[in-house]
């Protein structure tokens, strides 16, 4: 065990560590339940999920340093900027082959990927950027355990935004609409569900969810438009934990996935650490197919 | 000793008992016959016999030795072929690519080289009368030309047994009566042993020595098929006990 | 090959590619060497993606272990460069065996994770495990003793040699037996094994062959570039890159992934050279577009005749 500069007992430690597991597995979370709302109602991965992220991040740290937005406050910035893109991805490029099959969908993310990668790198440059507001840093101390602001206002819009996204979903007649899809498209269709546009909003929605995701994250980590890649592998990992399109699960796997890190970093180091993850995704997937949590979506 | 015999045979799925203590044999060279309202249990039972299910309970024998919790390739090898209900073709294959696949990997497959294969694939395919449509891609044809593809490459396969599920479904009237007269010859000239599920009655009583009914997964009758069509327990299965009660009233 | 003139074209043009350095410049003996390793990845990829319709995502890894085990067998064990190749070709079967059996269970897009999970695990392992494989640092190979110039002539003809091998094992598996067992698999995995195949062997036997030649490309990549680290030769780009390529030669025939890679890495060198900032926009665009327009591939549009019309009802009647 480390030394204890503070002197605070073990026990806080402890505590310690199983908060930020928290704080971390909230925004793990909301990247998983945006990512897998695309793969349970659509069967689409979206590779691009991760740069999405990015892009979220980027537009809060242009509004924060070139029109000194709060952050915070760029959320609803960064979901709606999102949703576009992730609507007319869908409608105008998607939507032609996701019925073809997964594959192809997959590759079509891939290739757009790349896309954002580049448009971010032309406006933004390749250097690290991060999202520094007055108060960062500044935390609260509770019986010995360190609770930064940020990291606590995160969490709080991380459970936020997935009790607003169950209400969509179960409240509204669109949410309606995309639960009725993903468990039959044709049935859906035979209703008189506009499958194409309810598809359209799906990816928007995802995609919205990463943005306000990337804008959280902004605030915690530098970034530059490459980050994609490592929230992607998170994502996918937390998605097989918790089970396929399983907005709970992926909330569950995202929570367990952010305490098993950091629990594991504490007593590890940080080394291996990626490769345990992945393992343990091979592992449940090989033996758990249907995820920790259980069955499909809805 | 029977070709077939399944004893005690059981499938629950959950707590549905889809097959439930199921005994039967089917003989060398018989034409039998499986019927019962939808949901009997009767894709079920073949399933179980090629080894997609395993079995919850029971034993099966296919020439004396037993092979329940033998994989289906395994299966497919030593001698049972079978049709799909909904035709399951390879899409990305012509017609005689789909026929020579059972050629090269059924019984005897493993002595054939690609040509004696085709070779082989070519006779069934000529024995069904499809040999105009050799060369196409199966999805380019229709239904009646999928099923007879389908039963070439059962027949490719070399079966001492072929399990027919529902082959006749989807067909209109003429296509009934050449499949008839295919499946007649494939028991007489070819000597093969048959399963047929059936719900199109003419095909049944036509060509089935023996019926064979199952109800909720149990069998409930046993007999030819004249017997059959009396059997009270047979007709309250498919037509309901109203009938079979106003029937017995008025015989 | 379907009748004597193609056999002639085919024939021609290999001598065409054995004459060619003689009458190119270093620069572009170099650009035709990486495209055909790309078309030995790209080749041996279709084996068990293309035939068998297994999407192995992660099929990078074996190229990895394939380098790295070159790396490490030249310069801790004094092995000549083609005997680390071929035993690290052989571990990379070797691996594919013992982690095919479990992974190859799985179906469709969980596959394909699983694999992007293992390439990942193993690049991660690489990458900690510095002890033993230099972790981050890479590793660097002993260096070739010969003129700068032969040796890249020489590895130009490794690697056309290759990806003959490459092209003859596609040939071989698509008119054999296993070929018709895996398209079985592919095209209907139950059904397959209702008619006989014993579809798990295949396809690990199938994986194993795709980890071999795989490995070989990695091995020589090792070897040509005389560094490796765990970034590049682990790199998913390489894969996605290989999956394109397949899908837009068309995936599943026996030229059509070498023609794509031919295509997809002449376009993203010439690219690469002139429109440096760009670059992944163009590869994303060309990308977006190949799957869009051309999933089948350029083998199956050329069946089609190019017909703009029966394009466009395509797209038509498979979008949403």
């Amino acid at each position: 065990m480390q030394t204890n500069p503070i002197g605070r007992s073990e026990k806080a430690l402890v505590l310690q560590v199983l908060l930020n597991g928290i704080f971390l597995g909230a925004i793990y979370a909301n990247i998983a339940v945006g990512f897998s709302l695309a793969w349970g109602v659509m069967d689409v991965i979206n590779v691009a999920h991760g740069t999405m992220i990015v892009m979220g991040s980027f537009v809060t740290f242009f509004l924060f340093k070139y029109i000194g937005i709060d952050p915070f406050l760029s959320i609803p910035f960064s979901m709606a900027v999102l949703f576009l893109i992730g609507y007319f991805a869908q409608r105008y490029l998607l939507n032609l082959v996701v019925k073809v099959g997964i594959f192809l969908s997959l590759i079509l993310t891939f290739g757009l990927d790349l896309v954002f990668i580049n448009a971010v790198l032309l406006i933004f440059t390749g250097d690290y950027r991060s999202v520094t507001p007055s108060y960062s840093g500044s935390n609260f101390q509770v019986g010995g355990i360190n609770v930064p602001y940020i990291r606590l206002a995160t969490l709080g819009i991380c459970i936020l935004l997935t009790g607003l996204l169950q209400l969509f979903l179960t409240r509204t007649r669109t949410g309606n609409a995309i639960r009725a899809t993903a468990q039959n498209r044709q049935a859906a269709e035979i209703v008189g569900v506009n499958v194409a546009r309810i598809y359209s909003v799906t990816l928007g929605v995802s995609a919205a969810l990463a943005g306000a995701c990337g804008s959280l994250i902004s605030m915690v980590q530098s970034f530059t438009p490459f980050e994609g890649g490592f929230f992607i592998m998170k994502a996918f990992i937390i998605c097989v934990l918790g089970g396929l399109g399983n907005v709970y699960g992926a909330m569950i796997g995202g929570v367990l996935l952010g305490l098993v890190e950091t629990t594991g970093a504490r007593i590890l180091g940080t080394g291996f650490q990626e490769a345990i993850s992945a393992i343990i995704m091979i592992l449940v997937l090989i033996f758990m197919p249907k995820g920790i949590v259980g069955s499909k979506y809805k | 000793m029977a070709l077939l015999e399944g004893k005690d045979l059981s499938k629950f799925f959950g707590a549905l008992a889809a097959v439930d203590q199921v005994d039967f044999q089917i003989e060398a060279g018989e034409v039998l016959g499986l019927i019962g309202p939808n949901g009997a249990g009767k894709t079920t039972l073949v399933n179980l016999v090629t080894g997609v299910y395993p079995l919850t309970r029971g034993e099966l024998y296919f020439e004396g030795r037993r092979i329940d919790g033998l994989k289906p390739a395994v299966i497919a090898r030593m001698g049972i072929a079978r049709t799909f209900q909904i035709v399951k073709p390879f899409p990305g294959m012509t017609v005689r690519e789909n026929v020579v696949v059972g050629a090269l990997f059924g019984k005897g497959g493993a002595q054939r080289n690609i040509k004696t294969a085709f070779e082989e694939a070519d006779r069934w395919i000529e024995f069904v009368h499809l040999q105009d449509y050799r060369n196409d891609s199966v999805d380019r044809i229709n239904i009646s030309f999928r099923k007879r593809m389908d039963l070439a490459k059962a027949l490719a396969m070399g079966p001492t047994l072929l399990m027919l599920d529902e082959v006749m479904a989807g067909l209109n009237t003429k296509d009934i009566e050449e499949m008839m007269a295919l499946v007649r010859r494939i028991n007489r000239e070819l000597k093969i042993t048959l399963l047929v599920i059936e719900h199109v009655m003419k095909a049944v009583m036509g060509l089935c020595q023996r019926i064979i009914v199952l109800h909720h997964g149990r069998k409930i009758a046993d007999a030819t098929p004249q017997e059959i069509v009396q059997d009270e327990r047979v007709i309250e299965a498919y037509l309901g006990e109203r009938y079979a009660k106003a029937r017995q009233r008025s015989a | 090959m379907k009748n004597k003139k193609q056999l002639l074209i085919a024939v021609l043009i290999g001598l065409g590619f054995v004459v060619l350095p003689l009458l190119i410049e270093g620069y572009w003996i170099r650009v035709i060497s990486s495209i055909f390793m790309y078309g030995v990845v790209t080749g041996a990829l279709n084996i068990i993606a293309g035939f068998a319709g297994y999407a192995a995502f992660g099929n990078v890894v074996f190229f990895g272990i394939g380098a790295y085990s070159t790396a490490m067998l030249m310069l801790r064990v004094g092995f000549p460069w083609w005997g680390g190749c071929v035993i690290g070709a052989i571990l990379a079967a070797f691996f594919a065996v013992v982690v095919g059996f479990p992974v190859l269970r799985l179906r469709g897009h969980y596959f394909a994770i699983a694999t992007l999970g293992i390439n990942r695990a193993v690049e991660q392992i690489a990458l900690d495990w510095g002890s033993f494989t230099g972790g981050g640092k890479g590793i660097t190979l002993p260096l070739p003793q010969m003129e700068i110039q032969s040796f890249y002539a020489m590895i130009y003809f490794i690697l056309f040699g290759l990806l003959l091998l490459t092209l003859l094992t596609n040939f071989v598996i698509a008119r054999g037996r296993l070929g018709y067992a895996l398209r079985a698999i592919r095209d209907d995995e139950d059904a397959a094994e209702a008619s006989g195949i014993f579809a798990p062997s295949c396809k690990v036997i199938a994986w194993a062959i795709s980890a071999f030649i795989t490995g070989l490309a990695g091995g020589v990549f090792a070897y040509w570039f005389s560094f490796i680290e765990p970034a590049t030769v682990f790199d998913i780009m390489i894969a996605v890159k290989a999956f394109v390529m397949m899908m837009l030669g068309g995936a599943g025939t026996v030229m059509g992934p070498v023609l794509g890679a031919f295509l997809l890495e002449l376009i993203s060198e010439t690219v690469w050279g002139q429109f440096l900032t760009i670059h992944m926009l163009i590869l994303g665009t060309i990308v977006i577009g190949v799957v869009i327009f051309i999933p089948r591939g350029m083998l199956h549009l050329f069946r089609q005749r190019f017909s703009l019309s029966a394009l466009i009802r395509n797209i038509k009647n498979q979008s949403i």
